[in-house]
């Protein structure tokens, strides 16, 4: 929580131009923005084509293990 | 370009935010840092965090007939009482001896110069209003915003907001003198 007091040691409560300038940057302004954005990697099963061929080699697989089986 | 033009391009593509950004920072950055009692660390952090949220939520922002500082100075505001909330520790802002004296003229406490001693009461009496009271005095006495700039921040009529202030220092005023 903030607690007021009075600024008996005259400390300065406005910013110079040179403290704003060091702290105003775009381009970092924008990495941090895509980094917080980034999106991940799409999980697995919200990938329907790779969802589909990973089933597809499941198949393949359990028909071939059923064939040598038989 | 005009500035609902420069907003009309941020919103489809972040990379037009740049010149909002450009031209909003100093005043964003300069209310953090007094909020903040001249924390220049923290100010920074808290203004990049407040163009970032600025910009992550371009899509919903609206113009309901106020500037688009209001937008971000509101986005502020919330950033900064966020900010005191998770301090575990009092967070201690220093207020300009003259700025308490303007807050005791107004609220008719005193007319003349105050004590150190009576400037510390009064001080005391703020830390113990609601925080929203607080955010509201601390606008108006120690930001010196005007009450047109305090109503478009939280959206309302300047009307609303000057009787809001004054019902405050009525309050106090009234503390104070209980107190005598």
């Amino acid at each position: 929580m903030r607690k007021f007091t009075v600024n008996s040691d005259k400390k300065e409560l406005n910013p110079t131009d040179a403290q704003i300038k060091r702290h105003k940057d775009f381009s970092r302004l924008s990495h941090d923005y895509e980094k917080l954005t980034k999106r991940g990697k799409k999980p697995l099963y919200r990938d329907p084509k790779m969802f589909l061929f990973l089933l597809v080699i499941a198949i393949i697989l359990l028909l071939t293990f059923l064939g040598e089986f038989n | 370009m005009s500035e609902p033009e420069i907003i009309a391009l941020a919103k489809k593509d972040r990379k037009h935010f740049g010149a909002l950004y450009n031209y909003y920072f100093d005043q964003i950055f300069r209310f953090v840092f007094k909020r903040l009692g001249g924390d220049e660390d923290n100010a920074a952090d808290l203004t990049q965090q407040t163009f970032i949220k600025a910009m992550a939520n371009m899509d919903k922002y609206e113009d309901r007939g106020f500037p688009f500082s209001s937008w971000l100075y509101r986005i502020a505001q919330n950033e900064v009482s966020m900010f005191f909330r998770q301090q575990k520790r009092n967070y201690s802002v220093p207020i300009d001896e003259n700025r308490i004296q303007d807050l005791a003229e107004e609220a008719e406490i005193f007319s003349s110069h105050m004590s150190a001693e009576d400037q510390e009461k009064l001080v005391g009496f703020l830390n113990n209003l609601e925080e929203s009271h607080l955010d509201l005095i601390e606008l108006r006495f120690f930001q010196e915003l005007s009450f047109k700039e305090i109503a478009e921040i939280y959206s309302v009529s300047e009307a609303t907001a000057k009787m809001r202030t004054y019902r405050i220092l009525e309050r106090i005023n009234k503390q104070w003198k209980n107190e005598e």
